[in-house]
């Protein structure tokens, strides 16, 4: 019997959030699953999205962060009276999720999974099959799977 | 000649309804027009204005490379702190900025610049940005005008006809600076009431610390100096006997070899899509040019106008506006520049300025007039403050009639 892939072992069981569900919902699950982000599904269950601490950030504060080349002359003083974008509590989260599909299908390779963390810098990939999400991988658990392997000197799968 | 002019209308007409992005339907019209063999390649490739291609080129790898030290933005916040929060400075310290830097910057990267540094002005001043943003819209378009660098019909016009950066400045810089007083100040009498700025929030501008602004300070102090000796040597291109895109290019050379940046970013942040759909542009005037369609437009003019001049300038200043402030000022200054050379006009290329000066100021009327004003508009809607297009209508309207009626007074003066 093949020893179970990495990914295997890192595969998590994910919460979904619809992308009719308000922001808030959303950040409510990220905080109770104590994941870095959640999938977002259509109303017919469908993958869609991603919705976690980056999109979070996004749509909380200013929306035209982004555009900044640098933040570094703001002061701490001046937090109270940027705009904070309360507004987005009730906002569907498809409004804000994200939609590049960094993801990977049923029989994904470790490697596979390995070179989209290194790509993209993203914390969490869902694995999605027939447009269903089966399950997440977070980065921290993938690394520690990595990490557990390489230090008991073992053969990778 | 049908097939050419069909390509270029069905093209302006895609264009202007933003269904395909302009650069896409360059590159097919330009496409069509070889396949088709209204052109052949040769001829195709012949039309390209490469001085134009390589000054914008130039442009770009310089303003990439000064850009990413942060230097822009600090020269917007110490605008910004110039004015201490007070309504009528704010408005001058953002609006001269940005007509400063437009006129020497592209109208584009001057908005990208300043737009988002606006919003965070108008945040910690607690007032609404939307009246600021316009105003900055309306003045790098304006402030565009002035230099043969500021704007992309200048350029254009540069390209095609040689004039040199002193006759640009000389000729449109008076009445872009005038235009701009005007504007600005008309913009901020309408808007002052949106504009109060209270005691407390007023010392908020001065919590921002500038200097950290600067992300690198030994790059800035390289590369910055350059771009200012380039600026300064395309005031003499001409007595060196160089075209402009020479300068540039040699600026930007000197620069990629000082600079500790790293050149496939710094190429990147070349704007390719503009340059394809300039090439893409180019290639199908040339066809409109050579099947004789533009040559039949210019004898219509001159058989209406009967060639007289002041009927001629109007003709030019005003349809440059109207066909601007519908399509896109790039294009129609593109079509129109072999009609004004067909034109004549004399010596001291009176046509060209008002070209020139229409196409500018008609890029004031509608969003989608001119590049500067999608990207505006474009940040403000993700931002969470949109400008819908007939909000925009109402201010850009009276701003091109009054620009406009400037530009025909100051044209009739001193050329008529």
């Amino acid at each position: 019997m093949s020893p179970r892939s990495i990914s295997d072992l890192a595969l998590h069981d994910a919460p979904v959030v619809r992308v009719d569900d308000t922001v808030e919902d959303a950040v409510k699950q990220l905080v109770e699953s104590q994941l870095p982000a959640v999938p977002v599904v259509d109303q017919s269950g469908v993958y869609r999205g991603i919705f976690g601490e980056r999109e979070f950030m996004k749509a909380r504060f200013p929306g035209y962060l982004n555009h900044l080349h640098g933040t570094a002359f703001l002061s701490r003083s001046l937090d109270d009276s940027l705009e904070k974008r309360d507004a987005c509590r009730h906002e569907p989260v498809g409004n804000f999720m994200s939609t590049e599909h960094i993801d990977v299908g049923p029989d994904f390779a470790d490697t596979q999974v390995a070179e989209l963390f290194l790509h993209h810098q993203v914390l969490v990939i869902p694995v999605v099959a027939d447009g269903q999400v089966k399950g997440v991988i977070m980065r921290q658990d993938f690394f520690r799977a990595i990490a557990e392997r390489f230090l008991a000197g073992g053969t990778a799968a | 000649m049908t097939a050419a002019i069909l390509i270029f209308v069905v093209a302006l007409a895609l264009i202007a309804s933003e269904r395909v992005d302009r650069t896409k339907v360059a590159l097919l019209g330009m496409t069509a027009v070889v396949l088709t063999q209204v052109s052949d390649q040769e001829h195709a490739i012949e039309a390209i204005d490469f001085n134009t291609i390589g000054l914008l080129v130039g442009m770009m790898l310089m303003i990439r490379m000064t850009e990413t030290t942060g230097v822009y933005t600090w020269l917007a916040i110490r605008a910004a702190q110039w004015s201490r929060g007070r309504p009528l400075a704010v408005v001058l310290a953002l609006a001269v900025t940005t007509v400063v830097l437009s006129a020497f910057l592209d109208n584009v990267t001057t908005i990208l610049l300043i737009v988002p540094i606006t919003f965070l002005l108008a945040d910690a001043l607690d007032v609404n940005p939307v009246p600021l943003i316009m105003i900055e819209i309306f003045a790098s378009n304006v402030g565009g005008t002035a230099t043969l660098i500021g704007d992309p019909p200048n350029i254009l016009i540069a390209g095609h006809t040689g004039l040199s950066f002193g006759e640009f400045i000389t000729n449109l810089g008076p009445i872009a600076v005038l235009t701009s007083i005007v504007v600005i100040g008309g913009l901020y009498f309408v808007f002052r009431n949106q504009l109060h700025i209270t005691e407390e929030s007023r010392e908020r501008v001065m919590d921002l610390d500038a200097s950290r602004s600067i992300e690198d300070a030994t790059e800035a102090r390289r590369t910055v100096p350059i771009l200012l000796i380039t600026i300064l040597l395309f005031f003499f291109h001409k007595a060196l006997g160089l075209e402009p895109a020479t300068v540039a290019l040699a600026g930007a050379s000197v620069m990629l070899l000082v600079t500790n940046q790293d050149l496939h970013k710094t190429i990147a942040g070349i704007e390719w899509p503009t340059l394809f759909f300039l090439i893409g542009l180019f290639v199908m005037v040339g066809a409109l040019e050579e099947t004789g369609a533009l040559g039949e437009v210019a004898n219509g003019i001159a058989s209406v106008t009967g060639g007289d001049r002041v009927a001629e300038l109007l003709g030019i200043i005003w349809t440059a506006a109207i066909g601007s402030a519908v399509v896109d000022n790039i294009p129609f200054t593109a079509a129109m520049i072999p009609v004004v050379d067909s034109l004549g006009g004399g010596t001291d290329n009176a046509y060209w300025w008002s070209l020139a000066l229409g196409a500018c100021f008609g890029g004031n009327a509608t969003i989608v007039a001119a590049a500067a004003n999608v990207a505006a508009v474009g940040m403000a809607a993700r931002a969470g403050h949109p400008i819908g297009f007939v909000q925009f209508l109402k201010y850009g309207i009276p701003v091109t009639l009054v620009s406009l009626v400037m530009a025909t007074a100051y044209v009739m003066v001193r050329y008529a």
